[in-house]
């Protein structure tokens, strides 16, 4: 079975969806597997994500073709270690300009590193068809959403437009209350190392309330990435 | 204002006064003298002047990708420079390329009597900066456009111009040359190049003596892309294939290469669109 390195876009075209949330839970879901992590922070002017992660993150600016490089040429490695890409709402348009202006995906299928897009969901229907067009543009990407029920609900009609989104898989990440989801804000919170070792200044009610939170989300991370590893099998086509 | 060796103004010569009789048998004899004769039934060579009057309007590098996009469709092709001593088109593609002096009757020889002979079929001649008005009018007194107007070759003049207003007197000052071209317009953004759209009048008071074949937009490239090739001094579809200069694989960012493949492309899409390669190769027609 050939091995492949896994390149997730995390992305919305919209703010506040949760898009560094996801993008941190994955990183930590990776590194509580002790799995090295590439991160990028396209917030050029905050970032947010590289903060959780100062040691495993670059900052890239997009709009500079030396940030591109950065990013671009080091999503291409093929060293099977996972690159987590935390797209900035403000770089969407850029990003997909890019990949498609040099030929990224192209180039990532013949080096054999596999772009995922992780997309967040909201209710807006320009997210849905941000998302179709870039189903449009390369049908055989591989996409998945993310439905943050914290940070974007989508209320009553949840099915109805997680139905407009041309994509196979989904992901949901529960709602945390507001006690529990500021804990979260901590930067040096590692929820990695919080699986095994949660902090012992944490309070009892706030340390079950996160893991019973966070194993459903590191669970569907692994269905996803065993599916992929199936799908990759030579021997299952 | 540099004067140039002959000044064509607008006025006086704009329609080129035909020549006698007297002053044609020379430079026709000339050319059957000298041009070896292409075998019958064989393609007409070609030869493609780049210029421009004004510099740094890009002229070598709208030289480089013809180069490029020629190899590209296995259109064999050389090329001269005439930017002596130190040619800059010559330093991309050594191996096709000669530096010479349009002016010196040796180097002209070295071009219009060879191209019958020569395996290469076009000729792409990269006119350095204010060198056009006099490169046409040496190819004009040695006979070639008598040549070309009998059929024997093919004549493309690609006109880089600028964004001013020069480059628009430039056309009248090659106006007389171009007859027996396929002329075309060159409007070159690849260093960022922004032109304002000239007054319909103005523009036409321009090119009322010029029939122009068509108008070649070259898109803007990465100025860091466009950087990365001129430090690897090779063809920029050498780049794009990850090779230095010298063929050996190399390492260059492959967000560059992907500019460079993505603008050649475009590029190749304009010379198609213009319908270049069915002027360069009649069986293509």
């Amino acid at each position: 079975m050939m091995r492949r390195t896994l390149v997730f876009f995390v992305c919305s075209p919209h703010s506040k969806t949760g898009v560094t949330t996801a993008a941190r839970l994955l990183t930590d879901y990776y590194l509580s597997r002790n799995v090295r992590v590439d991160g990028f922070d396209t917030a050029s002017r905050e970032p947010l994500y590289a903060l959780f992660f100062p040691e495993r993150t670059r900052v890239v600016d997009l709009d500079e073709v030396k940030g591109q490089i950065s990013l671009f040429d080091r999503l291409l490695v093929a060293d099977e270690r996972p690159k987590i890409v935390d797209v900035w709402h403000r770089s969407y348009e850029r990003l997909f300009a890019t990949i498609a202006e040099i030929g990224f995906l192209e180039e990532a299928r013949r080096l054999c590193v596999e772009p995922i897009v992780l997309f967040q969901t909201d209710v807006t229907e320009s997210a849905a068809n941000s998302a179709l067009v870039l189903k449009t543009t390369w049908p055989d990407l591989t996409m998945s959403v993310i439905h943050n029920r914290g940070a974007s609900p989508l209320g009553r009609n949840a099915l109805t437009i997680l139905a407009r989104y041309p994509t196979s898989g989904k992901f949901v990440i529960p709602r945390l209350e507001a006690p529990m989801a500021r804990a979260l804000d901590d930067v040096d919170l590692s929820l990695s190392r919080f699986v095994s070792e949660p902090p012992p200044g944490m309070s009892l009610v706030v340390r079950a309330a996160l893991k019973a939170w966070l194993l459903p989300i590191f669970t569907q991370f692994q269905s996803f990435e065993l599916r992929l590893e199936l799908q990759s099998s030579e021997f299952l086509r | 204002m540099v004067k140039k060796p002959v000044k064509i103004t607008r006025a006086a010569p704009a329609k080129r006064q035909a020549p006698s009789r007297a002053q044609q048998a020379p430079s026709r004899a000339q050319t059957a003298k000298t041009a070896v004769a292409a075998p019958k039934g064989a393609a007409r060579p070609a030869v493609i002047v780049v210029g421009a009057d004004k510099g740094g309007v890009g002229k070598t590098t709208i030289a480089r990708a013809i180069l490029d996009f020629l190899s590209l469709n296995d259109i064999h092709a050389r090329a001269f420079d005439t930017e002596t001593p130190r040619g800059t088109l010559h330093r991309f593609h050594p191996d096709h390329t000669m530096i010479v002096d349009l002016t010196e009757p040796a180097d002209q020889m070295k071009i219009i009597d060879t191209l019958n002979s020569s395996q290469a079929k076009v000729s792409v001649i990269d006119v350095r900066a204010g060198g056009l008005s006099p490169a046409l009018q040496a190819l004009d007194e040695i006979g070639f456009f008598d040549a070309v107007k009998g059929g024997e070759f093919r004549f493309i003049l690609l006109h880089v111009i600028g964004p001013s207003i020069s480059s628009l007197e430039e056309i009248a000052e090659i106006a007389p040359y171009v007859a027996e071209a396929n002329y075309f317009m060159v409007k070159n953004h690849v260093n960022d190049t922004t032109f304002f759209e000239w007054d319909p009048q103005t523009h036409a008071k321009y090119f009322e003596d010029v029939v122009t074949s068509g108008e070649i937009t070259i898109p803007k490239l990465s100025e860091l892309a466009y950087e990365q090739v001129e430090l690897c001094g090779a063809p920029f579809s050498t780049f794009v294939a990850n090779q230095d200069a010298q063929g050996r694989a190399a390492e260059h960012s492959f967000v560059l290469r992907g500019y460079v493949r993505t603008w050649l492309a475009r590029v190749a899409d304009e010379f198609e669109r213009v319908g270049l390669l069915e002027l360069l190769d009649e069986k293509r027609r």
